[in-house]
């Protein structure tokens, strides 16, 4: 299934594809884009929408403070 | 951001609050007060770049610029040279602010663009209007669009009737009437007249969401400048690191500096070498140029399409949709009868039809008795009953088959009464009014040589050629013809070349040639798809705005990336001679971010 979110709060492009690197690690995520211009964050995965969005809110909690992903 | 920019902004102002006093008191005496309120200033200013740093660490990746500014700030404080490390932090945040204020201009630039399409949509349910999600419009609903009010989904209009701006997704400047029985695309904007609809198509599936989609969900293609310059950090920072533990390390053991002064110019080089002035300059610049394209209808999928385009040397171009309009004008009437009576019996006869020459001809005649039996002969045309008499409408075969004696060659149409030849019309696809100012503008800016490769006839293809004064001309060209032909052209080139159409055979030499525009207004979802930047309106003028615009762009980034190589090598050399402090070695990293992006918020500003 691919899932559409809004990101907001990225630093710069560089940072925007270094946390999509780290989201395409997680288990049951098959890949995951980041448009830093559009914010909008692209993921290909089969887990369902809610613990989906629970995972990456973790790993963008992780790389950075201020991450909001809707 | 806008969240992120008040914070920043917040955290400066408070930064500055204690920083001033702290750093006059020190400079009189008065330490321990001083240092009081310089270590809040740099809690204040510093503590979420050293979250950041520590996050970093945690993650193995912790070469960037948050932790050597953490590490220059924290090591300033420990060889006592509190004020300069809490100038550090308070420089590196307003590089901050200015970069993501400079991303959020470019960013609402492009939104202002994308915002063609309405969320919601005013349904009417049981006679009664109310307003919903228009992604859950089921097709064959009824909508209402008020005057002022952009359509949100694809429909057909069943009552009212209204003039349509349809200039963000055509670029046509004049209204357009449209009433009963007419479709109204999404993102049209009703300028008169309230209309009520029912859909033809879901809220996803409409043409303003499709182009959207398309274009935000490109993948992102780097250009190859930016490339260059994540490899280059890659291993930038980690030589810069060691170079820093040596100038920290050597001159001590070897007893010519006292280990404050070595760690004080190890710090200081640690500053200077910071990378964020280089790592986001070049991107900046190419944010620039994106959000300056957009501002003029051009959607940009990514950044290394400015390059080719902007070295830019044979232009190719598709012809039907592309250079002309796709809509047909009459050219040439012959009558062997009163013209007005041999247009309404063609228009009566192609009642039914919706062929864009049939559309043509209908829209010559104000009224007209429809036609009846209407019957269709694939390849040949239309036989209907006008009336008492018996019309035969479309090529000279079926001519022959009715027996109508015609002496005549090179029309679109013919058309004969109860077997007798009455006249025959001509009608050609309109050249869009710009099409001849844009390629003579696009010549002005150096493209060598300009090509048209149409499926069309010879007679059409070289009378548009010799009009707009195109250099190549190739008809009658299949799908698979125009891409071998595109090969040759791409061979011969030293420069690039730019490949601009609207139609599905269009797509694979979209994809082929080093930039590949699409038209976005009349264009279909492959050629969409397989383009580098699409032109939202179908003007052609914007060739050679975005032409200029990737020309800028360019250059500004090399500018900068000239310009902070140059001031950071400098300053590299002058600090670890010890002929600078840390003062200068904040300026040569803030400051020439600063300025680059500076820089780069000139390409939003391209005319």
């Amino acid at each position: 299934m691919k899932f559409k979110f809004t990101i907001e709060g990225l630093d710069c492009p560089n940072c925007a594809a270094k946390l999509a690197s780290m989201m395409e690690k997680l288990d049951g995520v098959d890949s995951a884009k980041i448009n830093f211009l559009s914010e909008k964050l692209t993921v290909e995965s089969d887990l369902a929408e809610d613990t989906l969005l629970a995972l990456l809110r973790k790993t963008a909690k992780t790389f950075e403070s201020g991450i909001t992903i809707n | 951001m806008k969240r992120i920019l008040k914070s920043e902004l917040f955290k400066i102002i408070a930064g500055l609050i204690f920083f001033i006093p702290g750093a006059i008191l020190s400079h009189l005496g008065y330490t321990t007060v001083s240092l009081v309120l310089l270590i809040a200033a740099l809690l204040i200013c510093g503590l979420s770049v050293f979250i950041g740093a520590v996050k970093g660490i945690l993650r193995r990746d912790f070469l960037d610029e948050k932790f050597l500014m953490s590490i220059a700030s924290v090591g300033a404080f420990v060889i006592g040279e509190a004020t300069e490390g809490v100038a550090v932090m308070l420089f590196f945040l307003v590089g901050e602010f200015f970069e993501h204020k400079a991303v959020r201009r470019s960013r609402s630039a492009i939104k202002e663009l994308l915002d063609i399409c309405p969320d919601t949509a005013r349904v009417i349910v049981d006679g009664e209007e109310s307003e919903e999600d228009a992604e859950d419009v089921e097709v064959g609903s009824t909508i209402i669009v008020r005057p002022g009010e952009r359509v949100p989904i694809d429909s057909r209009i069943i009552s009212g009737a209204c003039r349509l701006d349809t200039s963000s997704l055509t670029g046509e400047s004049m209204p357009r009437d449209a009433g009963e029985g007419d479709e109204v695309d999404s993102g049209v904007v009703v300028l008169d007249g309230a209309i009520t609809c029912v859909t033809i198509r879901s809220h996803s599936a409409s043409r303003a969401s499709v182009v959207l989609e398309l274009v935000e969900n490109a993948r992102e293609r780097k250009s190859r400048e930016e490339n260059f310059i994540t490899k280059f950090s890659r291993i930038y920072t980690p030589t810069v690191t060691g170079l820093a533990i040596l100038m920290a390390l050597i001159p001590w053991i070897c007893g010519l500096l006292s280990w404050q002064t070595s760690v004080y110019r190890a710090l200081s080089f640690l500053v200077v070498s910071c990378p964020c002035a280089l790592v986001i300059s070049v991107p900046m610049a190419f944010f620039g140029g994106i959000g300056a394209a957009a501002s003029k209808g051009i959607l940009y999928k990514g950044g290394n399409t400015f390059s080719p385009i902007s070295r830019v040397e044979s232009i190719v171009f598709d012809k039907t949709g592309t250079l002309t309009t796709g809509e047909f004008s009459v050219a040439d009437i012959h009558s062997e009868i009163e013209e007005g009576e041999l247009l309404s019996l063609l228009a009566s006869a192609e009642h039914n039809s919706n062929h864009p020459i049939a559309r043509c001809l209908k829209s010559l005649v104000k009224d007209y008795t429809p036609a009846e039996n209407i019957r269709d002969l694939p390849g040949k045309g239309i036989i209907a009953k006008v009336g008492e008499c018996e019309i035969a409408v479309g090529n000279l075969l079926l001519m022959s088959e009715v027996g109508a004696d015609v002496q005549l060659d090179g029309y679109s149409v013919y058309a004969a009464r109860d077997g007798e030849f009455i006249g025959a019309v001509l009608v050609r696809d309109t050249v869009k009014s710009e099409a001849a100012e844009a390629i003579a503008s696009l010549r002005k800016l150096g493209v060598k040589s300009t090509y048209i490769l149409s499926g069309d006839r010879e007679s059409e293809v070289i009378s548009v050629g010799r009009e707009l004064d195109v250099d190549h001309v190739h008809h009658s060209l299949m799908p698979e013809d125009k891409y071998e032909i595109l090969e040759g052209i791409i061979d011969r080139s030293s420069g690039g070349v730019v490949y601009v159409g609207d139609g599905i055979n269009d797509a694979p030499c979209l994809t082929r040639a080093d930039v590949g525009i699409a038209m976005g207004g009349k264009g279909t979802d492959s050629a969409i798809e397989s383009a580098d930047a699409v032109i939202i309106s179908d003007n052609l003028m914007k060739l050679s705005d975005t032409v200029r615009i990737a020309r800028k762009t360019l250059n500004i980034s090399k500018q900068n990336i000239v310009f902070a190589i140059g001031v950071k090598v400098l300053a590299m050399i002058l600090v670890a001679l010890g002929l600078v402090g840390m003062w200068l070695a904040v300026f040569a990293d803030v400051g020439v971010a600063v300025l680059a992006i500076l820089n780069s918020m000139r390409t939003l500003k391209t005319k």
